[in-house]
């Protein structure tokens, strides 16, 4: 079987290295934690990646904008090689701090692909804030994503100050338009959240979660689907394990490593 | 020239720390403000062309889709405006990220003195505020006068050209580093030149002192180096490391005590020798998992074969008083940093809090330097911050009000780690320094951080002095240095490891040198902040986010790479001898020569005198009170009370997810919006091993004897723990005392031979409990002085006192993740169990503190009885025949099946006639005493028969049934309903005092 090799980006205030990388070798993938300034010194080539994670934390402790440093930093120095990491047929996936990046390179939406536009934007919760707490999500079965592939639904935590999803009117018609919205904030039964709270958790326009550019190759998302690697990080496990009994209970859950297992499904069958 | 850069988000959008001030305007003054919209200024103190101002302008601090910037003032509407900023020397912790970034996208250096300086202003519409209300806001609400400054603007005097001009608070000394020499003709004058300076030398420790610094070899020793008398920094190097807080001289003190004021006197020498290391020492050969006690930052434990954790606990009291944003997260990050430098080095896994605050409400006479609510916003906020930004998730943690901590707040911050059990072989719970290896800080840079403490904050500010006693802890640098230290340790590099906390350089360096038995330092080498320290302050600086490492010389080029690649600061300051010397130097020339062994001589020992006075000789007695008749209305309120209500506001707050190890969360249930018992992680992401955490206060039965306080709060820890799927026999602890001030004075402290007595009291609960639960005490600290001088109405002080508090910390470790459990009723039908004995025990209890009785039966712990019911707990949740399991805690049981029915969203029919019980003749004592021991459980009926021959012979008994209806009935003895309300409304009663926030 071919192996895919991830790149876990790590360094400067980025904290959720250790699992984004466990989730990545469950999904099948060799991952290997590369520091930020790994890339811009050349100890590290992105050559050696088919999958680039830009993962969740506070890089640059989020002062100036949470993501915005980093993207500063990643565009002066190797903005041009993530673009063409991109034009490869590669994969880059930013959950949270990592999203916040994405969209302030402007990877994301990457609108007629054009990678240098920022168009989008993740602002303070409308809670005012810092909050953790699991979310039901809806996802866009006609989206391109090809993390997302075969899902319906999920169950994530999200943990963030920084996370509604912001930007004028006619960009957030042509995500929609174009299926680039791929995660909705949604209620226990799949229906969107309708903005409120909490399961909307932090006043996103259009209960918008996560979103990827026209190739579905980029994705990036507020929810950490790291963080469900395991039945036992789901808040209710005890009540499946109680209510469903015996040994089978972890049967139906939906972990988020599903979201790297399609990944690695989809640069396998390339 | 320097440059103002206003940022602000476009005028659409709504502006949610905006809306925070507003809100909080409204609540707590009711100001009535219209709209507030919030500015941030960067005021860069550096020359840049207009085309680099431009540059930075957009590609860093303004975001095209959001905001509008420019280096004019912004024209935000405003009836007032409000500017906060930083005093001189504060940390600036977004002010030094946007020197990374403009550094990094412009390619130029800031030289020393050019920097970049972040404040806000606030616009602020309404069309009734006055200055003073105005005042009261910025003084209140976003400022705290001791590290910030404000201005205030009404539309009159704001001038749209000129905004609010440049204010640069750089610090400039304009002073040349000296040491001074001190005389040491007499005590007297060594005595005067320690109140002068500050040094608080204690005045039985001067004799010592003096008589070293006179001896003949020591004087000939010194001449040879170009020394006389003590210099400066000699003083300030033994100052610290005879602190109470570096040497712990309470606890290692001689206490007199006596049992009755006129009984038989008993004389404890060293209360942590007794109390503390001779029962862990003699546990440790018990517990082969006991990896390292008593000598480190923290202590470990055996987590698996290839896996130690680490543990340890602290506070942050006088600091988070003063400042209590500051204090907090300056708390928390410090905590963080001794897990990092234990053995060789540990990640950190986990973080919890416990915060004792004044009544949130509070209106009395007294004015505490903040007031209670904003106090804990801000320690909520600091911790909040100084965990999350750290990435270490902080499942579990505790609040609780007492008009006792009105004096001074506590702030306890507990932090674990996990290390390989080997680094390249050798094992990592060992270290030590060796000549020739070099000392290297790692981290932040030195300012006047920290220096005498609080003692400074009665100096006179000057627009360019330093306000560093309170400190701002910065997560950001300290995670870069945590993840460059974890791969350095992982490559061998580091030989011994410590963090720099109280007592800076003097105590890390200090106490490293010990193991070589000799160092050499140059002062001038310690990267500062800014110029102008002397050399006794860069020793003693408490500057924070530092590392003191050794490593071999051959190691340096290495350790440096790494260094750079993490983007931390690393110098070498010196090298470890074997010359058995302190010895230091500034530019060549020798400032301080002193043996390393004079601390470990003769010092006097402090003495203390301990009284006892028994509760009834105090004239506490039960009160006299019929039973009620409206329990309903009863428990719905004590539901409500602020000590037991839901604080799901500030547990959200905090990640308590990051890593990917979350198994039991601090909220569980079917809306996930019930305390748990205790806190599971999974911190090696391979195996389903867990490591299990809870802590317990109860200050509250101190009020009658700190003894059952003790007693109470270890055991409420353990059964947290147990609750949760924790293993009997492997149950680390961790002590952290807070104390009033036990040395008696006529005058200042009249019954300070009573709370020496208490001292004392529950010490020897801690001895006698640790040692029948088999509890090894890993970690612990002190913290002695917990009293507040606060101003009356009338101009006069009163002095407030805490309640003897202790917070004791469980960790143990879970064999297998799957079988964990939480507190929440899982389904209609199962049967509810008490196990364990409800005795006459209400004082002290919440039941009483709402009538405002304290009474005099406080609960006991009776080791023996309760540690067979406690295996048998431990075993049927690990056989897997609990539906759910929860301690009986404060409030009692009434309390806590109305929590179990309340995580479930269920119902509940209970029978009090079938609680175990002894001497309880009344439904009010069956439902709210508070006697140790006692868990609810809820389980599946096929399990039954199980659970019950498990517990064969304990007391255990069936109370009751889950029920699908959604509501809690309960009967009482008589056989008459005596409750009958919905969980919904139990619920939303418990919900509604924070709901807001």
């Amino acid at each position: 079987m071919k192996h895919i090799h991830a790149l876990v980006l790590t360094g400067y205030g980025l904290n959720c290295d250790h699992e984004t990388a466990h989730a990545l070798e469950l999904a099948g993938a060799n991952a290997t934690r590369i520091h930020i300034n790994a890339l811009i010194d050349g100890s590290a080539s992105l050559d050696d990646f088919q999958i680039m994670v830009f993962i969740g934390g506070f890089s640059w402790a989020d002062d100036h904008g949470a993501g915005v440093i980093q993207a500063v930093r990643m565009r002066t120095h190797i903005g041009e090689d993530l673009i063409r990491f991109i034009e490869k047929g590669n994969l880059i996936l930013g959950i949270c701090n990592g999203f916040q990046t994405l969209v302030n390179l402007g990877l994301l939406p990457g609108f007629d692909n054009d990678y240098r536009q920022r168009s989008v934007a993740l602002i303070a919760n409308d809670c005012g804030n810092f909050r953790d707490d699991w979310v039901h999500l809806k996802v866009n079965p006609d989206t391109p994503c090809v993390f997302t592939k075969g899902l319906d639904q999920m169950e994530l935590p999200i943990r963030h100050g920084e996370g509604k999803f912001y930007a004028e009117e006619t960009a957030i018609d042509r995500l929609a338009a174009d299926k680039q919205v791929v995660l909705q904030y949604a209620l226990a039964n799949g229906h969107p959240a309708g903005g409120n709270f909490p399961a909307n958790p932090n006043g996103s326009v259009n209960d918008i979660a996560g979103i990827c550019d026209p190739t579905g190759r980029v994705f990036g998302l507020m929810p950490h689907p790291e963080a469900y690697h395991h039945p036992t990080n789901h808040p209710d496990w005890t009540r499946m394990r109680a209510q469903k009994g015996g040994a089978g209970w972890t049967a139906e859950m939906m972990l988020g490593t599903r979201l790297f297992e399609n990944a690695v499904n989809y640069l396998r069958s390339q | 020239m320097p440059n103002r850069l206003e940022i602000t988000l476009n005028a659409a959008i709504p502006d949610p720390e905006g809306e925070g001030l507003l809100k909080k305007a409204g609540a707590y003054f009711g100001l009535n403000l219209a709209a507030v919209r919030t500015v941030h200024v960067l005021t860069i103190d550096k020359p840049l062309s207009d085309e680099q101002l431009e540059t930075i302008r957009t590609e860093i601090f303004t975001n095209p889709v959001t905001q509008t910037s420019s280096y004019s003032p912004l024209p935000v509407p405003f009836d007032w405006i409000i500017w906060v900023g930083y005093r001189p020397g504060v940390r600036d912790n977004a002010g030094a990220t946007a020197i990374e970034a403009v550094e990094d996208v412009l390619g130029v250096k800031f030289a020393p003195g050019e920097s970049i300086y972040t404040s806000r202003r606030y616009g602020i519409r309404s069309d009734h505020l006055t200055r003073a209300d105005a005042e009261t806001i910025a003084g209140e609400l976003l400022a705290n006068d001791i590290i910030q400054q404000w201005r205030i603007f009404s539309g009159d005097d704001w001038h749209p050209e000129e905004g609010i001009g440049l204010i640069i608070p750089k610090v400039m000394l304009n002073h040349t580093p000296t040491v001074t020499t001190v005389p040491i003709d007499s005590d007297d004058v060594l005595r005067r030149v320690s109140d002068q300076r500050n040094l608080a030398l204690n005045p039985a420790d001067i004799p010592t002192i003096r008589a070293y610094f006179l001896d003949q070899t020591v004087q000939s020793d010194r001449a040879a180096m170009g020394l006389s008398d003590p210099t400066d920094i000699e003083l300030e190097y033994i100052s610290q490391a005879r602190s109470d807080h570096c040497n712990h001289n309470t606890f290692q003190g001689l206490f007199r005590y006596r049992e009755t004021p006129d009984g038989p006197v008993e004389v404890i020498d060293n209360l942590f020798d007794t109390c503390i290391k001779s029962p862990t020492l003699h546990l440790k050969e018990q517990k082969d998992w006991v990896v390292s006690v008593l000598w480190d930052n923290a202590g470990a434990g055996r987590f698996d074969d290839d896996h130690y954790y680490v543990i340890t606990g602290e506070t942050h009291n006088s600091p988070s008083n003063m400042e209590a944003y500051g204090g907090a997260i300056t708390g928390i990050v410090g905590v963080y940093r001794d897990p990092l430098g234990a053995g060789k080095g540990a990640k950190l896994i986990m973080g919890s809090y416990g915060y004792c605050v004044g009544p949130r409400d509070y209106d009395g006479e007294l004015s505490p330097r903040l007031h209670p609510r904003r106090l804990l916003d801000g320690v909520i906020e600091g911790v909040r911050d100084g965990g999350n930004k750290s990435g270490i998730p902080t499942p579990f943690g505790q609040v609780l009000f007492h008009p006792g901590y009105l004096g001074k707040c506590l702030v306890f911050v507990t932090a674990l780690g996990i290390m390989p059990a080997a680094i390249q072989g050798k094992p990592a719970e060992l270290k030590t320094t060796e000549p020739g290896d070099l000392v290297i800080m790692c981290g932040g840079r030195v300012g006047k951080d920290g220096i005498h403490g609080v003692t400074a904050s009665s100096e006179v500010f000057s627009k360019h002095t330093p306000a560093g006693h309170v400190q701002i802890g910065d997560p950001y640098t300290q995670k870069k240095m945590h993840d460059f230290l974890l791969e350095a340790r992982d490559e061998g590099l580091i030989r011994f490891i410590t963090d720099n906390g109280g007592g800076g350089l003097s105590s890390s360096v200090g106490e490293s040198a010990m193991f070589s038995n000799g160092c050499e330092i140059a002062l001038e080498a310690v990267p500062l902040k800014y110029e102008g320290l002397d050399q006794w302050e860069i020793w003693i600086s408490e500057s924070q986010e530092r590392m003191t490492v050794a490593i071999r010389p051959a190691d340096l080029d290495r350790f440096m790479a790494l260094s750079r690649k993490h983007a931390v600061e690393s110098t070498v300051i010196g090298r470890y001898t074997d010359s058995g010397k302190l010895h230091i130097t500034y530019a060549g020339k020798t400032c301080a020569h002193v043996d390393l062994s004079l601390l470990a001589s003769g010092f006097p020992q402090w003495e203390f005198d301990a009284e006892w006075q028994p509760p009834e000789r105090r004239g506490l007695a039960e009160p006299v009170l019929s039973p009620p008749r409206d329990y309903g209305a009863l428990l719905t309120d004590l539901l409500a009370r602020p000590n037991l209500c839901s604080r799901e506001w500030i547990t959200r707050q905090y990640d308590h997810e990051v890593q990917g190890t979350s198994v039991i969360k601090p909220l569980v249930g079917v809306d996930r919006d019930a305390p748990s018992d205790g806190a599971v992680i999974r911190p090696v992401l391979s195996s389903e091993r867990g490591l299990a955490f809870s802590q317990a206060l109860l200050p509250f039965y101190s009020a009658i004897d700190a003894h059952h306080m003790t007693a109470c709060t270890i055991d409420e820890a353990v059964r947290r723990l147990i609750a949760v799927g924790g293993d009997p026999d492997h149950i680390g602890g961790v002590d952290n005392f807070c104390w009033p001030n036990i040395q008696h004075h006529p005058v200042g402290n009249p019954d300070g031979k009573f709370k020496a007595a208490q001292l004392v009291r529950s010490c020897r609960a801690l001895k006698d409990i640790c040692l029948a639960y088999a509890i090894p005490l890993l970690s612990g600290k002190d913290s002695m002085y917990v009293d507040g001088h606060l101003p009356g109405r009338y101009g006069e002080t009163h002095k407030v006192s805490a309640l003897e508090t202790l917070q004791f910390s469980a960790v143990g470790v879970v064999e297998n993740v799957h079988r964990c459990a939480t507190m929440d009723a899982k389904t209609a039908g199962d049967r509810v169990y008490v196990a364990g004995v409800t005795r006459n025990e209400l004082g002290g209890s919440e039941y009483y503190a709402r009538f405002g009785y304290i009474g005099l039966n406080a609960p006991r712990v009776r080791p023996r009885d309760f540690s067979a019911l406690y295996r048998a707990m431990a075993h049927c949740i690990k056989e897997g025949l609990a539906a759910s399991v929860h301690g009986v805690y404060r409030g009692g049981l009434g309390v806590h099946l109305a929590l179990v029915a309340m995580a479930g969203n269920l119902g509940m029919t209970i029978d009090l006639s079938a609680i175990p019980s002894e001497g309880v003749d009344r439904d009010d004592a069956l439902l709210f005493s508070e006697s140790a021991g006692r868990f609810i459980m809820t389980l599946n009926a096929k399990n039954g028969n199980d659970v019950e021959r498990l517990f064969d012979g304990l007391p255990l008994a069936q109370v009751g049934e889950v029920t699908g209806d959604g509501r809690v009935r309960i009967d009482g003895t008589g056989g008459n309903r005596i409750i009958d309300v919905a969980t919904d409304d139990l619920k939303a009663a418990w919900k509604a005092p924070f709901s807001g926030l």
